[in-house]
């Protein structure tokens, strides 16, 4: 089938996700062709010369079991001819009308078993037919003569010869019967062997036709059928060439890469999206939060301006240093803000996983503080850093932490924990809370979009599968345990920035230093 | 007329600060507090004839106060101020009965009036 090159087809994608999307394209396309049809209609046109081949050989075993046939019964008639004919003999005054017959009966054997000769194998066979051969030429000469014999006398010796010419004819074809039936057995025989083995290769031949094609079909079903639960699973990555040689499942795999492609694009999308909506979680308390030294420094101000005359010296120190520290805490607010919301080069670099979580904590806090959450940091010192995309690293733990809040309605200690486990190349964070829990029947659908417990409006069950898409696009690992009534944890696991144990967790993850 | 009592809830203390001494003006007697805890506490020692409270703080919320002086004193008339005015607040807010809705940054005057015509509907 041809297709159009595969860079014609869209354009809406990134640039570096169109660049691993033509080059996974164009790595399927490059291997040799051999579609499935050609190998079946190969395959079929095989069986079919095996078949006409095996036919054959059986046509002409028959041929020559029925020629051998033939020529036992030749010399089987041969043998009660000659009989007949020295019983002929003995009466006196046979006709000569009977005796040209019979001459015309051994002319006729003669004919067929020199027919015969030309096929004869073995050279003591070739020697036993042609010694029979002369004798019925002999013989044949010897009937020629007692035809036109007319003395008594010459008729009796020539008449003594026939006999014993006879009896040597019979002895002879006795023992070429004897031999041809033999033959004829062992023919048979072989054939049988040989038929058998013919079975056999046929059956051989399509189970390995069989066992092939299973092959052909089943493997890359199965290949297909993990690509999909991956896929299920929110794993994007682009299918790569599997085989040496391509055939129509490698036209469903560019399909599917284009698909993948395209739900690359809605997901980052989406991600964006979840931001946003993470964010919109948290706008109340922000602006509340913006709006308390905002309020300070124009009631502030007020007082300043309303009893400027009266206020000493002192006085109006103090409430100007009041102006002055509230607009650095309102300042303070926007950084954090904007802390969050940069660096938007969705790239995987180095990064240091504490200040990701305190820059998270911080634009947090604020709800924390008015759930009544208290917040506890364990880190050890010295921590390596992993490799990731701090933006989206906070969208996770602010995702993580505003779901620890909201699991402790009554307020609670939410402890994150940080470990490192350089022996795995990794390194963990635990954000554990105290609330509710999750029921067992929803841990699996923990991570699924669209599946919240909230009540409509409150969420869009979007937050954990995106935490989960992108913890999978670091080449990391989430993953969730909870008690119902006595908490939930997080656990998160990210590679580290020059672990060793990283290259193999994915695609994207060497991407990353290029385009940093 | 006898002096009337005004208790200012707001965990920012800068609030208490700048409102006293602009309520005293107006002739009110006032009480400051920044921990809704300590306030709750004194609305059941004693009754105010203006609450002004903060809406979103730790512990109870001004929502709360609300609702245990509507019961407790129906009488006092509560201002509530708040960093986040949602419409949804703000009709939970007088559904329960309060006085006024006031969003922040404020001016004090205005509240200031506001507690005065307060005092003298209540």
């Amino acid at each position: 089938m041809s297709d159009p090159p595969v860079a014609n087809r869209r354009t809406s994608h990134s640039p570096p996700l169109q660049r691993e999307l033509e080059g996974a394209q164009r790595a399927i396309l490059s291997r040799p062709s051999i579609p499935i049809r050609h190998r079946l209609i190969f395959s079929l046109l095989l069986c079919f010369i095996l078949c006409g081949l095996f036919g054959l050989v059986a046509l002409t075993r028959i041929r020559q079991v029925r020629g051998q046939l033939d020529l036992l019964e030749a010399l089987e008639m041969l043998y009660s001819r000659s009989l007949r004919v020295q019983l002929l003999e003995r009466q006196e005054g046979s006709s000569v009308e009977a005796l040209r017959d019979a001459r015309a009966r051994v002319e006729e054997a003669e004919a067929l078993l020199a027919a015969d000769a030309g096929q004869r194998r073995s050279p003591r066979e070739a020697e036993a037919y042609s010694k029979l051969l002369s004798r019925l030429a002999d013989y044949r000469s010897l009937l020629g003569r007692l035809e036109s014999a007319v003395d008594v006398q010459e008729r009796g010796r020539e008449m003594a010869a026939a006999q014993a010419l006879e009896a040597e004819i019979a002895f002879r074809g006795r023992d070429l019967v004897h031999r041809e039936r033999s033959s004829v057995a062992r023919l048979l025989r072989s054939s049988e062997m040989l038929f058998g083995t013919m079975l056999a290769v046929l059956l051989g031949f399509f189970l390995l036709i069989t066992f092939f094609f299973t092959r052909a079909l089943m493997d890359p079903m199965r290949r297909f059928q993990a690509y999909t639960r991956r896929i299920a699973q929110g794993d994007f990555s682009l299918i790569r060439p599997a085989r040496a040689y391509r055939d129509e499942f490698s036209e469903l795999a560019l399909a599917v890469n284009q698909m993948l492609a395209e739900f690359q694009t809605n997901q980052e999308k989406l991600i964006q999206a979840g931001k946003l909506t993470a964010m919109g979680t948290i706008t109340s308390g922000i602006a509340h939060e913006l709006n308390n030294p905002l309020n300070n420094v124009a009631i502030t101000t007020e007082a300043l301006m309303e009893d400027f005359k009266a206020l000493s010296d002192e006085e109006k120190w103090r409430l100007l240093q009041d102006i002055y520290f509230e607009t650095e805490r309102a300042g303070e607010i926007v950084k954090s803000l904007l802390d969050f919301t940069r660096d938007e080069r969705p790239d995987l670099v180095p990064v240091d996983i504490l200040e990701v979580i305190e820059a998270t904590r911080r634009i947090a806090q604020n709800e924390m503080v008015l759930n009544d959450v208290r917040f506890e940091l364990r880190a050890p010192p010295g921590l390596p850093l992993v490799r990731g995309a701090a933006n989206q690293l906070r969208q996770v733990f602010l995702n993580l932490f505003l779901n620890a809040v909201q699991a402790m309605p009554g307020g609670g200690p939410l402890t994150v924990e940080v470990m490192a486990e350089k022996g795995l190349g990794r390194l963990c964070v635990e954000v554990r809370d105290e609330g509710i829990g999750i029921p067992p029947e929803h841990m699996p659908h923990a991570f699924d979009p669209f599946f919240t417990t909230k009540e409509p409006g409150k969420g869009t069950g979007l937050g954990l599968s995106i935490c989960y898409s992108i913890i999978q696009k670091h080449g990391g690992t989430i993953e969730v345990t909870s008690e119902r009534g006595k908490g939930t944890t997080f656990h998160v696991c990210l590679p580290l920035a020059n672990g060793e144990k990283t290259g193999a967790e994915g695609p994207r993850l060497d991407r990353g230093p290029a385009e940093a | 007329m006898a002096e009337k009592s005004v208790l200012v809830l707001d965990d920012e203390p800068i609030v208490g600060d700048r409102l006293k001494p602009v309520l005293e003006r107006e002739g009110f007697e006032v009480e400051i507090f920044t921990e809704s805890e300590r306030a709750l506490e004194r609305l059941k020692e004693r009754s105010f004839h203006v609450l002004v409270t903060d809406m979103k703080m730790k512990g109870p919320s001004g929502m709360d106060l609300l609702r245990f002086i509507k019961e407790k004193a129906p009488s006092t008339q509560v201002i509530v101020i708040t960093g986040y005015a949602t419409i949804e607040t703000s009709h939970e807010a007088q559904a329960l009965g309060a006085f006024q809705f006031i969003a922040k940054p404020f001016k004090m005057k205005e509240l200031a009036k506001l507690v005065s015509k307060a005092a003298r509907g209540g």
